[in-house]
């Protein structure tokens, strides 16, 4: 098996950064989980892409829009009408996925190595986000294992709230250094740790 | 202007890309009634107060929206799917000012 | 320190001395200071001068509303102009000057401009620079002779030509409540939101919050007001559903009840914290916003009334109770309200002698003759001053009789010599965030003001923004707006306990006095910007009667200070001289921003950064074989990798002969890639595509073309069918979103029956192109788990395998007109199986090529790209006309076939290639005749340029009239920018190949 690259290339500087003064404000690190799969379904079944969904992988999504389920090693969420985005630890769930989704229920697009996941953790963790991301983090508007697509200018992100104070963001692949230094960047105020 | 996406909530308008007059309708694809494809592609009423768009939340769900706007107030009044219930906006043809009212708006200006 | 500190009074620490530096000269003051008070205590009265006369300028006020005390602040080498010294907190290390004198502020050549202060009235710009040229002295060349002089001697501060360092961020905010303004109003506001459990934040542009608690003097619950309002501050800080920002203005009151604001993170500290911002621009998303911005005291527009020393009486009381400073040692006041009677008892207990209280009524109340007793000093009704006496320093004031009808004083002189004249023309509530948000204020008579409009957003009113005129109203306004906005109900109940004297709440309807000896000095409306009550009137006289033209003819209201002290006075002379009402007269709007903001917190974390870089898999391979990258979009593409000595054209021409005679390879990642799945993806390709894919076999690709609406070239590339209701489409790398977005508007709208999902796969997928003679032997060394022969792997075929235990999809397609692979992996093996290929090319001498040579070969063979597919383009123009299905309607179908579509004329795709030997350019024109001397007519434009080795001549693309018609001819290239003229020959635009046999071999 080929490893995967990583994306970041020279801008993951593993260690303490930005102000050292007190105790790191966020940790950053790059999940690189094995799978990151989408799914939608035709209209009229949902219900039944959802049931797909979770006897392929598990996670039993609810049918609400950004509703989503946030496990150890595996999560998936909602970000549109139609369509979740499930992400595994494991390969192959998109094989597993393509599956159980029957060509009259949707479709799946693997998109395992398109999309790179960025992990923001720790006590300041919303207010980092909040500094690039036009979105209510706050736990009221926005609770754990809930998902967004929104956008930092050109950077499209999906993200899900996998904590009370971590969030997985998820990048184009070909953006996620310019984001990555960007996030760098916004939590040098706060001190952060890459992990 | 903030706009209510019926899948992800309000958010700013730079998330969404305006994707033209939700009022007009595509003729049929075998069609080759070029007032009416001249009137789908070109015309536009473009009325100070209510109106009927179309917003793509772009930077968000990229689904097409159908925005009921005050084009003076910016107030938004409805916030719909397009394409999922036919919208009685996009099913009527757009309106067309009849050469008689021209005339009369003509002699407005000129009284 | 000198004697104009108060031991007794003020919330500056005396045990912290900070040393700071103005005009050069060293200064103690304490912290808590601003520079204002810093520099008023060490016995500073002069600091700057004006915009037009030079004249000598004090301080007006103790605020934001400073329109004469700007200073320009060196911080790390950069300066920074314009800072009002009001607003600006000392610390350790402040280095200040003053502006818009030369050589020094004490002795001044520009204050001439005083002597000829006629000329440089009102229209002056208008008057002697615009227009023709008349004579000597007018005219717009004359203005380009005096500009030099002129922008030496007039203006505020000097702007910076260093690159600004700081670091600047964006907060987006949410909340239930946003209180505007910390007074008690605010506070009290906040407190009734917060204690109904709602998330409030609480901005206040001051570093303390209290606003006129901090000096008003007054005892609210028993307590000193001060020390009420930092104990309600702290109770808030206490409580986790609020959010207290001080040193932050509210600037901008946008739709969906958006609010802008600016918080000065780092301008009060010597040196910023590792990755603070010196400013933090939020963007507040608030339920309801309660306004409690309070209100701007209002000068007198008198003869001499901006001698320093002279300043507001609101001012003069807030310096010496929040700040400890006498702003004089003999001081005046001038009023026509009560309220100077307040400020009057509170310098006289400060310690400041009060020489007398003029003020403009006959009449007062009973609680402003109890405080003018207090006070001490005499009591001059109905009297007004007319003139001010002394030099860079107030040293005395003319009293004289008023005549209340015509506004004139006249009669005998009282002088009285005072070092400080504390004046106070009414208030003005701070309407302008509910201006920017609504419709047009609204004047209230009693008050003399303007008083808020009706939201047309979700805020509230409170305080003095409201037209509140006690504390107490205040403090009960400030709960009720607290409690409504919570979503509760509003209370007559008193607030709180409030201990102050009656007065009469309302002022005369006095804005300007003026002398009856006509000439007696410059009565000034705006400090900022130098205008009289006299200039206001001779925009009067000469028509421009008009609020919005009285501001732009005489610069009323501009500039930093935006008029907060001028605009009412200003259109009050208007009113009078037009013989109507102030309503009459107009209203003044206001837009963003509120105060100024700093350019540096709007790009906030873009700084220096404005794009975000999009990288393929293999970009730092690319960097580390010392490829020149250049942007395509926000792509960073490779260019050329050139080796030691060689020139572009030299690195290009090698790279591209190499693909002709051997064998070479370039990164294709960045082709827009869109995966067209479901049981209707074949019909809906049918439908956006020119020609047919319902007809294309699984395992191959299509070349296709696709239309806008009107029937003009959207995109053109490759659709690759992976599955009967599978498709993986290719679009160019510049148009990959502008098509996505047309697929996703098509399917959304106008065929939301059709069973199609679509999704952006470009970064799945890294892309490598092999192209040349040898490819398909690189390919057989390289590719395991299928064979690449012509049988397996015919043109347009598509097969599945292996490259170094790697999983590629090959598809064979070619771009630059010889066998060719496009060989795509999984992105995050893009660069494995890049250097794979490359291994198994080293026999064959392959080498990556860069975007210069994939240019080349394109231009060789003719392939339209993004240079040819403006968006102004049919398919006819470009000879793909055979791509136009007649069995089926497409997108763009009904409307390519119009007349001016079809025309003949149309500029339309050919080659051209250079007869004089000399490189060609990208954008010239093309003519018919050598246009040297005499420009031609331009008949088209070159699209694309370069050395063709094949050819070896310089070759180009070009849409030309006529297109074919003209093959053979002979034509010139125009450039006059790069100054290249010469002949060239139209030609076909496949130079190279024309019957596509390499791609076949």
């Amino acid at each position: 098996m080929v490893e995967r690259e990583s994306p970041l290339g020279q801008a993951y500087k593993p260690g303490r950064h930005g102000n050292v003064a007190e105790a790191a404000g966020v940790t950053l690190s790059e999940t690189r989980p094995g799978s990151i799969v989408e799914v939608i379904a035709w209209p009229g079944n949902e219900k039944t892409a959802l049931a797909a969904i979770k006897s392929a992988t598990g996670l039993a999504l609810p049918d609400r829009p950004g509703a989503g389920v946030s496990r150890e090693g595996r999560a998936g969420y909602g970000f549109a009408p139609r369509r979740w985005l499930v992400i595994d630890d494991r390969e192959g769930a998109a094989r597993e996925l393509h599956k159980a989704v029957a060509e009259t229920t949707g479709v799946i697009n693997d998109l395992s190595h398109g999309r790179a996941v960025i992990r923001i953790a720790g006590p300041r963790a919303e207010w980092v986000l909040s500094k690039l991301f036009a979105v209510d983090f706050s736990t009221g508007a926005f609770p754990v294992s809930n998902g967004c697509s929104t956008s930092h200018h050109e950077i499209f992100a999906q993200i899900q709230r996998t904590g009370k104070n971590q969030f997985d963001v998820v990048v184009f692949r070909s953006f996620a250094r310019a984001f990555w230094t960007t996030l760098c960047h916004s939590a040098e105020e706060v001190g952060y740790e890459v992990s | 202007m903030r706009i209510t996406c019926p899948y992800c909530g309000t958010r700013d308008v730079v998330e969404f890309t305006y994707q033209g007059d939700a009022t007009v309708t595509r003729p049929d694809p075998a069609s080759t009634d070029q007032a009416a494809w001249n009137a789908y592609v070109y015309d536009r009423a473009n009325p100070a107060g209510k109106h009927s768009e179309l917003w793509q939340h772009s930077g968000g769900c990229r689904a097409h929206l159908v925005v009921e706007r005050d084009t003076v107030s910016h107030v938004i009044t409805s916030v719909a799917f397009a394409g999922i219930k036919p919208n009685p906006a996009r099913t009527t043809t757009p309106k067309r000012k009849s050469p008689a009212r021209k005339a009369a708006t003509r002699g407005k200006a000129a009284s | 320190m000198s004697g104009r500190r108060i031991s007794d009074r003020g919330r500056i620490d005396r045990s912290r001395s900070i040393s700071f530096r103005f005009d050069g000269k060293s200064y103690s003051g304490y912290v808590g200071d601003t520079l204002a008070s810093a520099l008023l205590a060490n016995g500073v009265a002069l600091f700057g001068r004006s915009f037009k006369y030079h004249r000598p300028r004090g301080v007006l006020t103790a605020g934001i509303d400073e329109p004469n005390a700007l200073v320009t602040v060196i911080r790390n080498g950069k300066r920074e102009a314009n800072v009002p010294a009001t607003q600006l907190e000392i610390h350790d290390g402040l280095v200040t000057e003053s502006q818009n004198r030369f050589p020094s502020l004490a002795f001044d050549v520009g204050a001439v401009n005083q002597l000829a202060g006629s000329i440089f009235s009102a229209g002056f710009y208008y008057k002697t620079f615009m227009g023709p040229v008349v004579g000597p002295l007018r005219g717009t060349r004359f203005w380009m002779f005096c500009e030099w002089f002129i922008r030496r001697a007039a203006g505020l501060g000097r702007a910076d030509h260093a690159a600004d360092t700081s670091r600047y961020q964006r907060m987006n905010a949410y909340c239930d409540v946003l209180v505007v303004g910390s007074g008690p109003a605010g506070l009290a506001a906040a407190r009734a939101a917060a204690d109904a459990g709602k998330n409030v934040i609480l901005a206040e542009l001051d570093p303390v919050p209290g606003g006129s608690a901090k000096w008003s003097g007054e005892t609210i619950d028993g307590k000193p007001a001060a020390e009420w309002a930092s104990g309600e501050a702290e109770a808030l800080s206490d409580h986790d559903n609020v959010r207290l920002l001080t040193r932050t203005h509210v600037w901008g009151y946008y739709d969906g009840n958006t609010l802008a604001a600016l918080e000065r993170v780092g301008d009060h500290v010597a040196s910023a914290a590792a990755g603070a911002p010196r400013h933090r621009h939020w963007v507040i998303r608030a339920g309801t916003v309660v306004l409690a911005t309070g209100a701007f005291e209002r000068p007198i527009v008198f003869p001499g009334n901006d001698r320093p020393g002279v300043m507001l009486a609101s001012a003069a009381q807030r310096y010496a109770a929040e700040f400890g400073v006498l702003p004089g040692k003999r001081i005046a006041l001038f009023t026509n309200n009560d309220s100077a009677y307040v400020a009057a008892a509170e310098l006289s207990a400060a310690g400041a002698e009060i020489a007398a209280i003029v003020d403009t009524r006959q009449v007062i109340s009973a609680g402003a003759r109890d405080l003018a007793a207090k006070a001490g000093g005499e009591l001059l009704l109905g009297q007004a001053i007319s003139a001010t006496n002394g030099g860079k320093a107030l040293a005395g004031i003319t009293v004289q009789r008023l005549d209340p009808v015509t506004g004139t004083a006249s009669g005998a002189k009282q002088t009285i010599p005072v070092d400080c004249l504390a004046m106070s023309g009414g208030w003005s509530p701070a309407i302008h965030l509910a201006s920017q948000a609504g419709a047009a204020p609204k004047w209230n008579e009693d008050l003399q003001a303007f008083l808020p409009p009706e939201p047309a957003q979700p805020w509230l009113g409170a305080g003095a923004f409201a037209g509140d005129t006690t504390t107490a109203d205040t403090l009960r306004s400030g709960r009720n707006a607290g409690m409504k906005a919570a979503g509760g109900r509003a209370s007559r109940a008193q607030a709180a306990k409030l201990d102050a004297p009656q007065l009469d709440p309302f002022p005369a309807p006095v804005f300007e006095i003026r002398s009856a000896e006509g000439k007696s000095g410059k009565a000034l409306v705006d400090h900022q910007l130098d205008v009289t009550a006299e200039d206001v009137r001779l925009a009067h006289r000469e028509g421009f009667l008009s609020v919005e033209h009285l501001k732009r003819y005489t610069t009323l209201g501009m500039a930093t200070d935006q008029g907060k002290t001028s605009n009412v006075p200003g259109l009050a002379i208007m009113a009078n001289a037009r013989g109507i009402s102030i309503p009459e007269a107009g209203t003044t709007r206001f837009r963003p921003p509120f105060a100024p903001v700093s350019l540096g917190s709007l790009a906030a974390e873009r700084f220096g950064d404005v794009s975000p870089d999009r990288l393929t898999p293999m970009h730092d391979w690319h960097v580390e074989r010392g490829a020149e990258m250049m942007p395509a979009g926000l792509w960073h593409r490779p260019r050329i990798y050139s080796l030691p000595g060689e020139t572009l054209e030299q690195a290009y021409v090698r790279e591209a002969k190499t693909v002709r005679e051997g064998v070479g390879m370039v990164d294709v990642s960045t082709l827009g890639k869109i995966a067209v799945k479901g049981p209707d993806a074949a019909e809906f390709l049918d439908r956006v595509y020119t020609n047919k894919f319902s007809t294309l076999a699984v395992g191959k690709a299509r070349y296709g073309l696709m239309l806008r609406e009107d029937g003009l070239v959207l995109d053109d590339g490759t659709t690759w069918r992976l599955g009967e209701n599978d498709f993986l489409m290719t679009t160019t790398t510049a148009a990959a979103g502008k098509v996505m977005q047309h697929l996703e508007c098509l399917l959304d709208v106008h065929w939301p029956d059709l069973k199609v999902a679509l999704t952006s796969v470009s970064d799945q997928w890294a892309g490598a192109a092999v192209s040349g003679p040898d490819a398909r032997k690189v390919l057989e060394r390289a590719v395991k788990g299928t064979a690449v022969d012509n049988e397996t792997l015919p043109f347009m075929g598509i097969v599945y395998g292996e490259v170094d235990g790697a999983q590629v999809m090959i598809c064979r397609l070619s771009f630059s007109g010889e066998l060719a692979y496009e060989v795509y992996c999984g992105a995050g093996h893009g660069t494995h199986v890049w250097e794979a290929l490359l291994a198994a090319g080293e026999p064959f001498g392959i080498l990556s090529y860069g975007m210069e040579a994939l240019g080349t070969l394109r231009i060789e063979k003719g392939h339209v790209t993004g240079a040819e597919i403006d968006g102004r383009v049919t398919a006819r123009d470009l000879y793909l006309d055979w791509m136009l299905s007649k069995k089926k309607p497409f997108v763009g179908s009904a409307m390519m076939d119009r007349e001016g579509l079809v025309d003949e004329d149309r500029i339309r795709l050919v080659g051209v290639i250079s007869l004089d030997g000399l490189p060609l350019g990208g954008g010239a024109h093309i003519v018919e005749g050598d246009s040297r001397a005499e420009p031609n007519e331009s008949i088209g434009h070159m699209t694309a340029f370069c050395y063709s080795p094949v050819l070896a001549k310089y070759i180009g693309l070009a849409l030309v009239k006529g297109g074919k018609a003209r093959h053979g001819q002979r034509a010139f290239i125009a450039d006059p920018l790069r100054k290249r003229y010469g002949p060239v020959e139209i030609v076909s635009h496949h130079f190279f190949d024309p019957e596509g046999s390499r791609i076949h071999g």
